[in-house]
């Protein structure tokens, strides 16, 4: 679905190159996670899969990225814009409107969807995320979390086949961070492949099926989520947080203990203290 | 340090704390948790009296602050917005630093003494520009203005949204430091695991109301308690949860290792 080519890019009066010699191949249907330190790359990696970069943010390209068969180089980021959903750190950047259902139709209408589909496309998008109650809302009653599902409302009117959000839960509380993540989960298991930046490591763990850990313009790790975690030392030379059960995973091995394959969730633990004691 | 005495707080009519009394003695290292939108942020404001309670009373560091002035709560109350670019306005780190100094200060070598430590307790360039620095940085920033002034009671408003975990843990230990030297911390966060690392005391706000008062240990293990207000117990005190009564002590990776050596021995 996306394929990145020895993908490099330094920013118009940058020094350094924000991306260097990225390799990454993201299947159709993936859900992956990207995590790293601050100035990694994260947010400028989404920008080249939605061609903001280089059709926004100039700068030096090299390399390739291809999505749904797209050179994003080469086509406009209105055609991308057809297959890749994008949700931005910032939601209040992203509203246009003052009221939920406007703020829903604006993309429809501008892509010239037929005015005899447009209920029909802002009701489905709305009840996918679990909102179609706040349809006749004003925007400025909602909660962050309920923000932030509009604005993941709006983008799926659009029916893309690729959703790319940063950091989508950053000021959420636990329970709205983990609403969130199972709205991304239903839409992956409906198709939609995801690729979400996130510095929670535990939502990440829970939810996605692959993790991308990036450090410095590079990816220094990518693999099903188990096969990343499996490198506690590594991660944290990164400067990238473990999971408390795999970090208790790594203790148990330290001690002699004979504990299994990593767990990425609770329940995964319960099962490994069980086998420690069986 | 800080006292509330049947204090309810009402935005345009709309009552948004209601009668919350709390006592925090000089030196604890508070935590407030709550869902999106319990209050939490207007909470921390009535503690610098940038919020004055609609009814009751509060009273910081010996003063009350609907009485007191503004710029006398500040000498003794360092206060870190959620946004570190909201306090940030100066183009040098500096300057920065300088700027409260020079406001709350008139003794030239004690205001040079102060701005010397703090870079260094920061490791701060002084000629850095905190406005184009990252987000990290200039969180370090703002909290090392605030620093400068030791203030009596610091206020952190999420001060680790937005942070990598590198930047969370130095964070984190720079507010440590500052506690263990005497300063009161009054932390609003909804990370549960730097809440159970760093807090002694955690306070949950629902629904305008403080809902649960305790150690880590005693609030955070309350699963319907945390469910209702919108949060998890963190990681290691679900899995402790889950395997049982026997399991009921344990809340970090290091006392669960610890547990089972000792059940893989006695067994």
């Amino acid at each position: 679905m996306i394929d990145m080519q020895q993908l490099s890019f330094r920013y118009e009066s940058a020094q350094g190159n924000a991306l260097t010699d990225i390799t990454l191949h993201i299947p159709r249907g993936e859900f992956l996670g990207i995590i790293g330190p601050s100035g990694a790359g994260k947010s400028t990696l989404l920008s080249v899969i939605s061609g903001v970069i280089p059709h926004h943010y100039t700068g030096d390209f090299y390399g390739a990225c291809v999505v749904n068969g797209m050179d994003t180089v080469e086509v406009t980021p209105t055609d991308l814009s057809r297959v890749v959903g994008s949700v931005f750190q910032d939601i209040d950047a992203q509203m246009v409107s003052s009221m939920v259902e406007d703020e829903v139709l604006f993309a429809l209408e501008n892509f010239g969807v037929p005015a005899k589909d447009l209920d029909s496309r802002v009701e489905e998008a709305l009840a996918t995320v679990g909102i179609a109650n706040l349809r006749h809302r004003s925007l400025d009653t909602l909660s962050g979390g309920q923000k932030q599902k509009v604005a993941i409302a709006a983008v799926l009117a659009m029916r893309p086949q690729v959703l790319v959000l940063d950091e989508p839960t950053g000021e959420l509380d636990p329970a709205s961070s983990q609403a969130i993540f199972r709205v991304l989960r239903t839409l992956n298991e409906q198709g939609t492949t995801v690729v979400v930046v996130e510095q929670k490591i535990m939502l990440l763990s829970a939810f996605c099926k692959s993790l991308c850990v990036m450090d410095r313009g590079s990816v220094r790790l990518h693999g099903t989520m188990r096969e990343v975690l499996a490198h506690p030392e590594l991660l944290r030379e990164i400067g990238v947080n473990c999971p408390r059960v795999a970090t208790l995973h790594e203790q148990l091995l330290a001690a002699g203990l004979s504990a299994g394959p990593v767990p990425i969730c609770v329940e995964e633990a319960k099962a490994m203290v069980e086998g420690v004691l069986a | 340090m800080i006292h509330l005495n049947g204090v309810h707080f009402s935005y345009e009519g709309r009552e948004v704390l209601s009668g919350i009394d709390l006592d925090i003695a000089s030196g604890e290292f508070v935590a407030l948790i709550g869902p999106n939108g319990a209050g939490k942020s207007t909470f921390s404001k009535l503690l610098n009296g940038l919020n004055k309670p609609t009814q009751g009373t509060v009273t910081v560091a010996g003063l009350d602050t609907k009485k007191a002035r503004t710029s006398a709560l500040a000498r003794k109350v360092g206060f870190l917005f959620q946004n570190p670019d909201r306090q940030l306005c100066r183009s040098t780190v500096r300057d920065e630093l300088l700027f409260g100094l020079e406001l709350c200060l008139t003794d030239k070598a004690d205001i040079q003494a102060r701005l010397d430590k703090t870079l260094a307790d920061f490791h701060l360039d002084p000629a850095l520009n905190p406005l184009t620095a990252s987000r990290g940085e200039r969180q370090r920033v703002a909290l090392a203005s605030l620093m400068a002034l030791t203030p009596q009671l610091l206020i952190l408003d999420e001060p680790t949204t937005g942070l990598d975990w590198r930047e969370c843990m130095h964070t984190m230990e720079l507010v440590t430091a500052l506690n263990r030297q005497g300063a009161t911390v009054f932390m609003v966060s909804h990370d549960m695991e730097v809440v159970r690392d760093f807090a002694q005391r955690v306070l949950v706000l629902n629904k305008g109301r403080l809902a649960a008062d305790g150690t880590p240990h005693e609030v955070l293990r309350r699963t319907e308690l945390l469910s209702d207000a919108a949060l998890l117990p963190p990681q290691i005190m679900q899995l402790s949860l889950s395997l049982g009564a026997n399991y009921d002590d344990i809340d970090t990776c290091e006392e669960m290792t610890e547990s089972l050596i000792r059940r893989r021995l006695e067994k």
